[in-house]
């Protein structure tokens, strides 16, 4: 049976998806990006195939995306993560219903995405301003904070003074934003806070530009950061929508284009 | 090979997003922390006594304290609304000009884009029915007095409040006007009486005139020490301190603005300067800096000049002039109370504003100012257009003047600031001179 493998290589971490004909998911993975990302990728393309008994020759068809996307010399095709996290978020969401603006936020970027009826992306808007309200810009003020990126939600809810915002666009501004905080004797909690209201606003502020319709769904690693989400819903005054593995939505609408290609390809 | 895993599932939380009115009031609290925040820990040796301001604020606007309770509230929308007459009514005044961004970007949308911030922060505020220090609005007054302020009655009678509408001439010096003005003023007293179904008495309006007159003495005794050099207190202190005037009860804010005066004196008998050894001394005049919007203030302390006077509708000009009279009739006190709010007032929306130009003169001397930073709120055309002929007076008179254009925006920071730094430089550079020419003569 063929299979369709999705690899995103993002500056943080690759997620890989492996399908099968049937669009269902067989196998997903995620690691660290590290230093070398093509060397990495294919380790972990391999590792996954191996783990689930799958021959590399059994994947009909790779396409891969993100920001290494290109790295990947194996790939059948490369697309644009943009294309990517739309046919991904159409396929991981279909339990919300028709998702017409997707909020992303990955290790470097930050993007919103603008969806058509029928899925296809009409418009989209990213930040352009370096690390601004990135996953970066998390670990960066999650590192000051001397605090893991995997408690920032905690933080957020045991917040119990005004949430501090970071003013600084930049992350490395940012960083000393913080320690002036500190300094001043505000709690760590009430930062974290802070910082997330920052972030949410920010992305709001991108996403209005394509327009905010229907379901607003939201994916990415950061997606994963319950404080975040909630700041990010409390700013825009409704739920957001979000996959079950947010961080691999992009990989995954990936493996369905590379389904669709080798269709294509087979003629 | 990195570390590598099956990806996280994620944790939802049920929880309840916030409404518009909590947002809100998160939105304001955030900016409020942040100004106080700056106003409170990055200048030197605050004096203790601040500490109830500071916290005032605090509580005001990130904990949502409601100040008064129990007296009917009436909202003021102008510093022209005479207080004396709405405490003569056991009526408590809030001013209701606004200084938050949030508030100023969701007021926006009932104004053209270059237009006063204070209009639209106040106008974005009202829309939210969420006002600082006060739980309801009893009645609201809005005067006629600029343009901008004009037209906004109407739009904020479209968010069905009750408005209650103050003509005010724009010609200060005619009889006409001043007439005019009193009408106003005995017509607003029957009105509002009778709004609130309670009796103005002339005992009762005596006292209101001592308690007011009370606030501005302690005010007077605030800015006197200004005058000192080296100066013992920050400008940005007593601009917090007026604009606790807008919603504090009066009683008290008198009482601890003394409190502050005495530390202030004490600190001053000991020589103690609040500003650095060569800060230079500025005067501030324009849009009004309303909390949080303290930007101005805070950039110019911060680059080392230091506010010893200033000159805005926020500020000094707020107790200009003591209603001293004692008339016989409860109606003539009622004229007295009028002839303050327009003979003392300065705002350049009157056509001829001559008055001002000679109070900026005599402040610039008694306070012996250096310098003259001039603040114009973009979209104010009266102060844009009044900065001129206060250009060309400070010209006449040697004193160097920086105009900025403002707005609530916090992005301006960089380009604002170095603006400022560089003024305050070189007013800096312009007095070591002078002294080294006086030396050597």
């Amino acid at each position: 049976m063929p299979y369709f493998a999705g690899i995103d290589i993002g500056s943080t971490a690759i997620k890989i998806v492996l399908i099968d004909e049937n669009e269902a998911i067989v196998g997903q993975r995620v690691a660290g990006s590290g230093s070398m990302f093509y060397k990495y990728a294919k380790e972990n393309l391999q590792q996954l195939t191996k783990d689930l008994g799958i021959g590399m020759e059994e994947i009909a068809y790779i396409v891969s995306t993100g920001y290494g996307r290109k790295l990947f010399k194996e790939a059948d095709e490369t697309i644009s993560e943009i294309t990517a996290n739309a046919v991904g978020a159409r396929k991981a969401g279909e339990k919300f219903g028709t998702i017409r603006t997707i909020i992303n936020i990955g290790g470097q970027d930050s993007k919103a995405i603008g969806l058509d009826e029928e899925g296809n992306v009409v418009n989209f808007a990213m930040n352009d301003r370096c690390a601004a309200g990135t996953g970066k810009f998390l670990d960066v003020a999650a590192a000051k904070l001397e605090i893991d990126v995997e408690e920032l939600g905690e933080y957020h809810f045991r917040a119990s003074g005004t949430p501090l915002a970071i003013n600084s666009t930049c992350a490395v501004f940012a960083e000393s934003e913080i320690i002036g905080l500190l300094g001043n004797e505000h709690s760590r909690e009430d930062i974290v806070a802070g910082i997330h209201f920052s972030i949410a606003k920010r992305i709001i502020r991108l996403a209005k530009k394509v327009g905010l319709n229907d379901v607003i769904y939201f994916d990415g690693g950061p997606a994963l950061n319950a404080g975040l989400v909630a700041a990010i819903e409390d700013e825009l005054g409704r739920e957001l929508a979000i996959p079950d593995y947010p961080q691999i939505t992009t990989a995954l609408g990936a493996a369905l284009l590379a389904k669709e290609g080798h269709g294509y390809a087979a003629g | 090979m990195t570390h590598s895993e099956q990806p996280a599932k994620i944790q939802r939380r049920q929880r309840k997003v916030e409404d518009p009115k909590a947002r809100h009031r998160r939105h304001e609290a955030m900016e409020a922390v942040k100004m106080l925040d700056n106003l409170r820990h990055n200048f030197a040796n605050p004096p203790t006594s601040m500490t109830y301001f500071y916290d005032l604020f605090e509580r005001v606007y990130c904990q949502g304290e409601k100040i008064h309770t129990g007296k009917p509230m009436v909202g003021t929308l102008c510093i022209q609304i005479p207080y004396e007459v709405i405490y003569a009514l056991d009526a408590v005044p809030v001013r209701l000009c606004n200084g938050f961004h949030t508030d100023e970007q969701s007021g926006g949308e009932f104004m053209p884009a270059k237009s006063c911030s204070l209009v639209k922060a106040t106008l974005g505020m009202l829309k939210q029915r969420d006002i600082p220090a006060v739980d309801k609005l009893d009645f609201m007054i809005h005067p006629t007095t600029c343009d901008q302020k004009t037209k906004a009655i109407s739009l904020i009678e479209e968010m069905e409040y009750e408005v209650y509408h103050m003509e005010f001439p724009r010609v200060k010096e005619s009889e006409e006007s001043r007439e005019y003005w009193r009408r106003t003023v005995r017509k607003f007293t029957k009105d509002l009486s009778r709004s609130l179904g309670r009796k103005i008495t002339r005992k009762k309006l005596k006292e209101a005139i001592t308690r007011v007159g009370k606030a501005q003495v302690a005010y007077h005794r605030l800015n006197e020490l200004r005058k000192l050099d080296p100066v013992p207190i920050l400008g940005k202190d007593v601009f917090l301190i007026t604009n606790a005037f807008f919603f504090d009860e009066i009683e008290r804010w008198t009482q601890k603005v003394h409190a502050v005066c005495d530390e202030v004196e004490r600190r001053a008998r000991e020589g103690f300067n609040a500003a650095g050894k060569r800060s230079p001394r500025i005067l501030y005049t324009g849009s009004p800096p309303i909390f949080p919007n303290l930007k101005l203030p805070y950039m110019i302390e911060q680059a080392d000049g230091v506010i010893v006077a200033d000159e805005s509708c926020s500020a000094n000009r707020l107790f200009n002039d003591m209603v001293s009279v004692d008339e016989w009739f409860l109606y003539d006190m009622v004229d007295a109370v009028a002839d303050r709010y327009l003979k003392g007032c300065t705002c350049p929306i009157f056509t001829k504003n001559d008055d001002r130009k000679r109070r900026l003169a005599e402040l610039a001397e008694q306070y012996n100012v250096d310098g003259v930073v001039y603040q114009s709120f973009a979209g104010c055309q009266v102060y844009e257009m009044e900065q001129r002929s206060i250009q060309q007076e400070m010209e006449r008179l040697g004193i160097p003047m920086l105009y900025v254009e403002t707005d609530y925006s916090p992005g301006q920071g960089g380009q604002l600031s170095t603006r400022i730094e560089a003024f305050i430089e070189s007013l800096k550079v312009r007095k070591r001179r002078q002294n080294h020419s006086k030396e050597e003569a």
